[in-house]
């Protein structure tokens, strides 16, 4: 029984932190048809920033709050000066942003020295029920996504922000006619994607700690959610990392994790296969 | 609209190609040290040095590099060798084979040295050992802990060896810690060979090894695992689980309460460096036996020499550590140096030869001295816990250990 809890515990907040993961690539893949080899490394940058906020002395959770926003500024940086000229080319768009990524995962991994360094959970420690322990961070995670998914949810189903975001989407020059700014939704929409990966990378460093291939390492799993989820709607890629965490966390209790790691990818492209749409088709929230 | 620019001028095409075929004649990522006298009579002797001064574990790369340059200036600065020059060349393997093969063909071909010492993990030994030795005909000498077996002619080994890292660690884990002992492992040839002979030491000391199992290198989620150490009330975990995953892992160990139960942590490659991939109390009490720690600077004076000289030339975050073959290359240069005044000559065959027994006195954690034959190292081990983010040296071999290889 205990075991059994454990177990759940441990493949829930795996599942959380892919989808958490996942959250900003899935909202650019499906609301942009831009699919962002870069978003690992604003993972990365997340919890680069949470690292410096740490190593310089402020309060962790100050720079776990700062990430966002700062990943973001540079994510609407970044559209405005780069991923704009690639919307025409989905292809290029994709080499342009792994470009990126390596841009970006190269000059932290100089910063950093290669190293891999630890920064601590605002909240440590564990929680113990009777002979259990489970991690308070992993908790605050499950919650933190939780929030975080419901938040972007609503924000993209009941706010007139969402609407347009939706209406650009479905149909650009509709929208145009209709008096809404493209270029200004798509800045935004890339800025938002790129926050999330800020906030997942800052809240992630203190589990795995700080090292230059952190966001890299979840990049794979990050594109099999979104395919197996399906492109397209908010759910769609939300659904499909729940499916990619929880089966990469829940196979190795019961086979060689050597094993259990290949059998989630052909898993995955076996269902693909069976159901190129994925799990949600079609475009909506 | 920019047409015009993308005529290939005359100008343009020879300034590229001057720029292309310099690159080309210096190479990329080449560094020579040249000493102040080197036009002596018979020219400088020349050191090659092969590694990973960029990738993923640069950080022990430019360690060696600063170990090869500080031992290269002592030996220059005190008359160089047989009345000659040490000439340094330093050459990047990037953590990735096939780049490191072009480059040393280049320090055998090119720079054509005397002697090529680096690599650091065992496919980088593997994939250059063949243009060194075989097809370059030149003395080949490794300074990293590995798994052992490796008995080619002409490659010396100057890092510990399993028997060296086991046979006295082992009996100690077994009391200070329990007879129960977990081998979580990286799924690469190191660790593979590694626990066949840990194995073996646990069960001749009647410890029981409950479970031994392999991850892919990159897993940094270990839940499964951390249970099953738990529910099996498991002594020691004998972690033989590489960065990144061994952080995430020894967390997730200290949050199921392992070390509150009073479980072992054992890591044969934790270093100084490592310390940091975890805060100091998710790993207190964590249990490393190397061939030296920083520790030791404080009762022996010859260790705390070469530790004061390395930090005067560079300080900062490149560590003098064990676990990045510092101390192996440190050992490494200077046993080829010693062999080098008994031959009088740096041709291969005689350098081996002298190779083959050579001794030093003096070397980061004590004296050294090559076993005849063997092709592999005698040194000092140490058996250090950390505790509050430092290493404690708690025991220390009788002598010299045999390395037990070939």
């Amino acid at each position: 029984m205990g075991s059994a809890f454990a177990a759940g515990f441990e493949i829930l907040s795996f599942g959380a932190i892919i989808v958490l993961v996942v959250l900003g690539l899935g909202i650019i893949a499906s609301m942009m048809g831009i699919f962002n080899f870069a978003q690992g490394e604003f993972v990365l940058l997340g919890a680069y920033i949470t690292y410096l906020a740490y190593s310089n002395g402020i309060p962790v959770w100050v720079g776990m709050a700062a990430a966002p926003f700062l990943v973001g500024a540079l994510g609407f940086v970044l559209e405005g000066l780069i991923i704009r000229r690639f919307y025409a080319a989905p292809i290029v768009a994709m080499l342009g942003t792994y470009a990126l990524g390596l841009i970006i995962r190269e000059s932290v991994r100089g910063l950093i020295g290669g190293f891999y360094l630890s920064v601590p959970e605002p909240v440590g420690g564990s929680i113990d029920i009777g002979s259990i322990h489970v991690s308070t961070w992993r908790f605050v995670i499950i919650i933190v996504t939780t929030l975080v998914m419901i938040g972007c949810y609503l924000l993209l189903s009941r706010t007139s922000f969402g609407l347009r975001v939706r209406a650009t989407l479905e149909n650009p020059s509709l929208a145009r006619t209709s008096g809404i700014s493209t270029a200004s939704i798509y800045g935004t929409t890339f800025a938002f994607g790129a926050a999330l990966a800020g906030l997942a990378g800052a809240l992630l460093v203190p589990v795995f700690s700080l090292f230059a291939d952190l966001g890299i390492r979840f990049l794979i799993q990050g594109f099999v959610s979104v395919m197996v989820g399906g492109v397209g709607s908010f759910i769609g890629p939300v659904a499909g990392a729940a499916v990619i965490g929880t089966l990469s966390a829940a196979l190795p209790w019961v086979m060689a994790p050597v094993a259990a790691d290949i059998l989630v990818f052909v898993l995955a492209i076996v269902f693909i296969k069976f159901r190129p749409q994925g799990l949600m088709s079609g475009k909506g929230v | 609209m920019f047409s015009d620019h993308n005529y290939l001028s005359r100008r343009r095409f020879l300034s590229g190609f001057a720029s292309a075929s310099g690159a080309l004649a210096t190479g990329v990522g080449s560094w020579v040290v040249r000493p102040d006298w080197a036009n002596a009579a018979e020219g400088p002797i020349k050191v090659g040095i092969a590694t990973d001064l960029t990738g993923p574990i640069a950080y022990a790369g430019n360690a060696d590099a600063n170990v090869a340059k500080m031992v290269i200036k002592e030996i220059n600065d005190a008359g160089g060798l047989l009345g000659r020059p040490i000439e340094l060349f330093i050459e990047d393997t990037a953590s990735n084979e096939s780049i490191a093969v072009g480059n040393v063909r280049k320090l055998i071909q090119r720079d054509k040295v005397d002697m090529v010492l680096g690599g650091i993990t065992s496919s980088m030994r593997n994939a250059i050992k063949d243009p060194i030795v075989a097809r370059g005909k030149t003395l080949y000498i490794y300074p990293q802990l590995y798994e052992g077996k490796e008995c080619t002619p002409y490659l010396f080994c100057t890092g510990p060896t399993p028997a060296q890292q086991c046979d006295e660690f082992i009996p100690w884990l077994i009391k200070n810690g329990g007879k129960k002992f977990a081998l979580p492992s990286a799924n690469y040839v190191w660790p593979h060979t590694l626990n066949v002979y840990a194995r073996k030491v646990i069960e001749a000391n009647g410890g029981e090894v409950v479970f031994e199992e392999y991850y892919p290198l990159d897993q940094i989620d270990f839940g499964s695992t951390v249970n099953r150490i738990i529910s099996n009330k498991v002594d020691v975990v004998f972690n033989t689980v590489i960065p990144p995953g061994v952080g995430p892992f020894f967390k997730q160990l200290y949050e199921a309460g392992f070390l509150k139960n009073g479980g072992r942590l054992a890591c044969v490659y934790y270093d100084e460096n490592t310390l940091n991939i975890n805060q100091a109390n998710e790993i207190e009490g964590l249990a490393s036996c190397l061939d030296y720690f920083k520790a030791l600077t404080k009762d022996d004076p010859v260790s705390a020499r070469i530790q004061a000289a390395y930090d005067k030339d560079y300080p900062g975050k490149i560590l003098f550590a064990a676990g990045s073959a510092a101390t192996g290359t440190y050992r490494g240069l200077k046993l080829w140096a010693a062999a080098v005044k008994e031959a009088g000559k740096v041709d291969r065959d005689s350098v081996a030869a002298a190779l083959d027994h050579a001794k030093i006195a003096e070397g980061p954690g004590g004296p050294a001295e090559m076993v005849p034959g063997k092709r592999h190292c005698k040194m000092k081990m140490y058996t250090a816990v950390a505790k509050g983010g430092n290493y404690e040296i708690v025991a220390r071999s009788n002598g010299l250990v045999d390395p037990k290889e070939c």
